[in-house]
């Protein structure tokens, strides 16, 4: 069975995942001390075989990325992906405490902690708004270096669904953006429209 | 649960717990960090971790600690980007090759009763085994590659298989007679490549190059990826003019068409530098040490070009 929002439902995921990254905004700027935009995101709900189309569309045909996955268990469930343009965050290194130079260790360590903090920003922020809590795994590389269509295979993947939130981080005076999506199976699907839905009435 | 059964938890589950405060004091030491690192519970609760420790990686360790008490959620370390956070001894002596327990951390966030984060908790994992058995695969796979005959990206012969066949085509020649022939290409500016269409253009370019030299090559030659971007054509029965043509014929060949790679296409040359097996050969890096020669004045006479060795001309670099 495929799941579908309502409109409702999707402007208010739309408004709880635009509030949990403007906080997630200010407190990556605190950590970071450099100025970040988020992007309002961008909500959808595509089926498993255009799963792979859709994050290819969303982050630009042919593009070579490198993606960092990370799962996270709780009320809701499912697989958070961060994915990195080629220029990565090799910019960012200093400001997540690594001195100048770094070995291609230290980067994918860096990779590994940006994804973790904004996955951590945006999906707290939105079980925070949802009065739930998550607990995380920890993150690790997905895929260095591949073409974008190929990043997700749709024979793989058991879910029927995923919440796919675009994202675009930008920060101040750096050469870095990525893309966030979220996959998570049915039932957390129907149990965040639940919420959503106990959100919109107390709202 | 009593207390005293957490207590007890806390000490035995074979796993490193310890907390700290925002000030970086500690509040938790269990008995297996008193255990591995050589200090008791009594000795270090209260103190500033980095007072106690003053081997941790400060400058990084604080940020990511402080981190987890601004963002208030989860942070992690991995045994394979930071082998370590302590330097505990592990206990697998007899497997040598790993210095110090390999560790995973994980920074858990423990919110007060205001919503704010009190505390940070680390969980250290003993993750030595998995290290271990990572490497004893990665052994694998380096001597599986080395068993095969073929380059992982190209498909054609491998380095390793085509030196040997050189060597034994030149004992062939030298106790049957006949002639020989060596010719070694390059890519022309293939960091360019890489540089501008990313290393997955720089794969298409040595793939697709591979493919049309090997399919327009004649039987009898042997094709191998010398090095990143040298290949080698190993061409018995051969004399000069005739491998003259056939390294002709690759060459247009190869720049004949562009490289398509999705939407774009990818302007390919080669270098070529060719030789023949002469008696004063002693072994195959005679013979090509001579192609690379003629193959470097290719380059340095425009590229996309044939040179065929000659003595006179082509002197040492």
């Amino acid at each position: 069975m495929s799941q579908t929002l309502t409109s409702d439902q999707k402007d208010a995921l739309q408004e709880v995942t635009n509030i949990a990254m403007g906080q997630a905004a200010s407190t990556l700027a605190t950590i970071l001390s450099t100025f970040v935009t988020i992007s309002v995101p961008r909500i959808n709900i595509p089926e498993v075989s255009e799963i792979g189309s859709a994050i290819s569309k969303m982050v630009g045909n042919g593009k070579e990325v490198t993606a960092v996955r990370q799962s996270f268990a709780g009320h809701l469930r499912g697989e958070a992906i961060i994915i990195y343009g080629q220029e990565g965050c090799r910019d960012l290194a200093d400001l997540m405490g690594y001195d100048e130079d770094i070995d291609q260790s230290a980067e994918r360590e860096l990779l590994l902690d940006i994804a973790n903090v904004l996955i951590g920003a945006c999906l707290n922020g939105i079980a925070d708004i949802l009065q739930t809590g998550l607990t995380f795994a920890p993150p690790s590389i997905m895929a260095e270096r591949v073409i974008i269509n190929s990043l997700i295979d749709p024979t793989q993947l058991t879910w029927n669904n995923a919440l796919l939130v675009e994202v675009n981080f930008t920060l101040e005076a750096r050469n870095f953006s990525c893309h966030l999506v979220t996959l998570m199976p049915e039932d957390s699907i129907e149990r965040l429209k639940q919420a959503i839905d106990t959100f919109m009435e107390n709202f | 649960m009593s207390a005293s059964l957490r207590d007890f938890i806390v000490d035995e589950v074979g796993v490193g717990l310890f907390a700290v405060d925002r000030q970086m004091n500690l509040l938790l030491w269990n008995r297996y960090m008193a255990n591995h690192s050589g200090r008791t519970a009594d000795q270090v609760l209260g103190h500033n971790l980095f007072e106690v420790f003053p081997e941790l990686p400060r400058k990084w360790l604080e940020k990511k600690i402080q981190s987890v008490f601004i963002l208030k959620n989860f942070a992690f370390t991995s045994w394979e980007q930071r082998p370590w956070l302590f330097q505990f001894d592990h206990n697998r002596p007899i497997t040598g090759g790993i210095d110090y327990m390999q560790q995973n951390c994980t920074f858990m966030p423990m919110k007060g009763e205001n919503g704010e984060v009190e505390t940070v908790c680390v969980v250290l994992f003993d993750v030595t085994d998995a290290a271990i058995y990572q490497r004893m695969l990665k052994d694998a796979m380096r001597r599986v590659e080395e068993a095969s005959n073929r380059d992982g990206l190209t498909g054609i012969f491998n380095r390793r298989y085509i030196e040997h066949a050189l060597t034994t085509e030149i004992k062939r020649v030298k106790r049957y007679g006949g002639s020989l022939a060596l010719t070694l290409f390059d890519l022309d500016h293939f960091k360019k490549v890489n540089d501008t269409y990313g290393h997955l253009g720089g794969d298409e370019v040595l793939k697709e190059v591979s493919q049309r030299v090997a399919a327009n090559l004649r039987e009898t030659d042997i094709l191998g990826r010398y090095g990143g971007e040298e290949f080698m054509i190993i061409m018995p029965a051969t004399d000069q003019e005739q491998a003259y043509q056939v390294a002709e014929r690759l060459r247009e060949l190869v720049a004949a068409e562009p490289v398509i790679f999705g939407e774009i296409n990818i302007p390919a040359t080669t270098s070529m530098g060719l030789t023949l097996q002469a008696d004063h050969h002693e072994s195959a890096a005679d013979l090509i040490h001579e192609a690379d020669l003629a193959l470097y004045y290719s380059k340095r006479n425009g590229r996309n070009l044939v040179t065929c060795y000659d003595p006179a001309v082509h002197k040492e670099i």
